[in-house]
Order: C-alpha cells, then sequence, then structure tokens
C-alpha cells in the first residue's frame, strides 16, 4: 500500500508541474460550442455485455468522417467488446465505401479493471488504484506530454470502471490541462432508478442523459431525448 | 407454430423448471405450438441430468409438445427468425433484439436478482403495449390468454437523436 501511496505523490506533483508547464506554454483548450467542420476525436469506454451493446448502438449513428480518431477504451481481458467494435467499424468502412480516409482511424485501450468480479473488498482499493493511476496516463500525462488532448469528448455509460476515467478527466480540469467534454448516458434498462454508475458520475460529467424521463422526476440535473438505443 | 424460450447468458431455474412443467406446456399445446427451443443457460431443473455429461443438447417429447434444449445455442439468430413467440428472462438486450424482429414477446423478470431493475424496464414496456410481463407461477395463464396480435409495434432504431445530442455538443450543428 506504501508503494502505491508513494507512486500516487509522486503522480500528483508530475501532474502539477505539468499543469504549470502547459499553462505557460498556452494550450489550447478544445470542446465548446462553436460551429466547426474540424474533426473530432472521440472516446468510448466499452463496459462489457450490455453496457458494450448499448453503447455500439448510439456509436453506430454517428458519422465516422466527422468522428475521428476512435479511441475505444476497453477493460482487460474483455475480448468481446473489442470484437465488437472491431465489427461495428468494419461495417461501417463497408457502408462508406472502401474510399472513406478514415476507414481505419481507430485504436483500443486496455485498462486495467477497477474491481474484478468477486474480488474480495480487502484488496478493491489497491486494484481500484491501479486503475485510476493508469486512466491518469493516459488520459492527463501522455496527453499532456505529447501536448494534445486524450480526445474532444469522452462517452460513458457504466459500469464502475467508467468512474476511475472519469475521475482522471475531472482531475485534467481541475489542473486547467485541455480535457475532454464528458457525456453519460444512462442505460435504456434503467426506468425508475438510475445505476450504480449513474448516481456516482451524475455530478460528475458534462451531460448526463437518461432514456427514460421518470428518471429526472427528482428535479436533480440530467437530460433526456428518449429512446437513443 | 414454434416458441423459442432463452434465459439468456445467465441462469434462471424457476423460468426453466415452469417452461418444463405439463401446466405450460400445455398451454403452449393448446395455443397451437408444436414444437419449442430452450435455451437454458446453467439454469438447473428435473431434466438437466440430460445434459449432465457435458451434452449439448436433448431433445424431448411432453403434452404433446416437441422440445429441443440448449445450455447455450451457438447462434439464436435463425432461432429468433423462426419462432412465433419468444419467452423470455427480462435482460434489456434480449428484448430489444427480440421487438426489433417483431416477434411477439412474453418476458419472465427474475425476481431473485438484487436490486432488481429488470421488473422495472418489462412493466414499462408491458404498460406501451409491445410485450407482455408474466411470472413463473402465472405463466401457463398468460401464454393461454396472450394475444400477440394485440400488441403494438415497437419503434424501429433511430440514430437521429444520439447523432443530434452529441453533434451539438462537438459544434457540428
Amino acid at each position: 500500500m506504501w508503494s502505491l501511496a508513494i507512486c500516487a505523490l509522486v503522480l500528483l506533483v508530475a501532474l502539477v508541474f505539468i499543469s504549470v508547464h502547459s499553462a505557460l506554454s498556452s494550450f489550447k483548450i478544445s470542446g465548446g460550442t462553436k460551429a466547426t467542420t474540424q474533426n473530432r476525436k472521440l472516446a468510448v469506454f466499452l463496459g462489457s455485455g450490455g453496457h458494450t451493446s448499448e453503447m455500439l448502438a448510439m456509436i453506430s449513428s454517428l458519422d465516422f468522417d466527422k468522428y475521428y480518431p476512435r479511441i475505444y477504451i476497453i477493460s482487460e481481458g474483455d475480448t468481446l467488446s473489442e470484437r465488437k467494435a472491431s465489427t461495428l467499424e468494419a461495417t461501417k468502412t463497408a457502408n462508406s465505401g472502401s474510399t472513406s480516409k478514415h476507414a481505419d482511424a481507430y485504436t483500443f485501450l486496455v485498462i486495467p479493471r477497477a474491481r474484478k468480479v468477486h474480488q474480495s473488498l480487502l484488496t478493491t482499493p489497491s486494484t481500484a488504484l491501479l486503475s485510476l493511476m493508469h486512466c491518469f496516463y493516459h488520459v492527463t500525462l501522455a496527453s499532456s506530454y505529447h501536448r494534445k488532448t486524450f480526445a474532444d469528448v469522452l462517452l460513458l455509460n457504466g459500469p464502475g470502471t467508467c468512474l476511475t476515467l472519469c475521475l482522471a478527466v475531472y482531475l485534467n480540469k481541475f489542473l486547467g490541462l485541455p480535457s475532454p467534454r464528458t457525456v453519460y448516458i444512462e442505460s435504456f434498462a434503467r426506468v425508475r432508478t438510475l445505476s450504480l454508475s449513474g448516481k456516482l458520475l451524475r455530478s460528475l460529467v458534462d451531460r448526463f442523459v437518461v432514456q427514460w424521463p421518470q428518471l429526472l422526476e427528482d428535479g436533480k440535473r440530467g437530460e433526456c431525448r428518449g429512446w437513443l438505443i | 407454430m414454434r416458441a423459442l424460450i432463452t434465459v439468456g447468458s445467465t441462469r434462471f431455474d424457476e423460468l426453466i423448471q415452469a417452461v418444463f412443467s405439463s401446466s405450460v406446456l400445455t398451454s403452449l399445446s393448446n395455443k397451437g405450438y408444436t414444437s419449442i427451443v430452450v435455451q437454458c443457460g446453467d439454469s438447473s431443473f428435473p431434466y438437466d441430468y440430460l445434459l449432465a455429461h457435458g451434452e449439448r443438447a436433448f431433445k424431448l417429447e411432453k403434452e404433446g409438445v416437441l422440445i429441443e434444449c440448449w445450455r447455450f445455442k451457438p447462434s439464436l439468430q435463425t432461432e429468433y427468425e423462426q419462432a412465433n413467440l419468444v419467452i423470455s428472462h427480462a435482460g434489456s438486450g434480449t428484448i430489444i433484439d427480440v421487438l426489433r424482429m417483431d416477434k411477439a414477446l412474453i418476458v419472465v423478470p427474475n425476481p431473485t436478482l438484487l436490486n432488481n431493475h429488470q421488473e422495472e424496464l418489462a412493466s414499462v414496456l408491458e404498460k406501451l403495449g409491445h410485450l407482455r410481463s408474466s411470472t413463473t407461477s402465472s405463466l401457463a395463464a398468460t401464454i393461454q390468454e396472450f394475444n400477440p396480435s394485440s400488441l403494438t409495434k415497437f419503434p424501429p432504431f433511430d440514430g437521429s437523436k444520439f447523432r443530434n445530442l452529441l453533434d451539438e455538443e462537438m459544434g457540428f450543428i
């Protein structure tokens, strides 16, 4: 545990340093709402099972000539999500014709799970921290070092591990680093009660989207445009 | 006519036990279902000894219904296509797949699941007329009174809502 704590401390110092450095070299923060014809870098977390299916259904509606490159973030060992995403990419390429210049503009990013199924609560803090540091590395450190945003937008729809990604982006914002906009989409299966990840991320993300209006009756933040899948 | 019964990739002992019961099979037979395909997953039920030694499937006839039972069928796609009725656990993925294929659907939410949101989805979609929701104990009666032509058609996938949402957020619109 001590070594992890020290690692976290070193990481934090590094982040503060980078934040000052980046402020001096005047980073341009992307995102925002001005009309543009430029491409947008899309990051998508695929949470396995139903989470992956719903996310890929929504992604399938996007114009891939606007949203590229695309980063699919998957949990360690989730080969099924990787296969499904590759299938979607192949289908989109086939539909748009072989001339599409961004046909293969996608990559996979594998992060450790915050908590494995049936993992004991005693060891969860250390694996969660490892997962969090992995996210910090990709979202904060690596992208700062390369002086470009990790992504323009990060799409999340659960489960647990997506919280660590969201926290990494939150730290970016706190430090004034270029950060992706975060959009959380609650599952179609959630009609009257939010999922745990929904409850946790509701106040952290930039856009909180649900698919049933009943979920917004509590008057807290969020928006509903009906069924998205 | 054919019916497909599936519990997805999970287990749901009570549903599979109900499907193999005389009352449910008699209801199916009364309504003209002469053959059924069952994907039982990891469920345990009175006939599961027929799958005990690594067998992938078995066939059997009971109450005038021909039953073909699989632990996990490699693909359910053709089964969905051939079925006149689908009876399933209330997993949202299965519900959407089946309704998008315009198949009559009866769902049975698993009451033993912790934090049971399957029930919420099943009941709201029943209120909208897209499916029937039942329980393991009332399944036979539900099949008996179920009229597939009374269902409301499920809307097709509309990608424009999510596309507009993200295009707005990213400044494309």
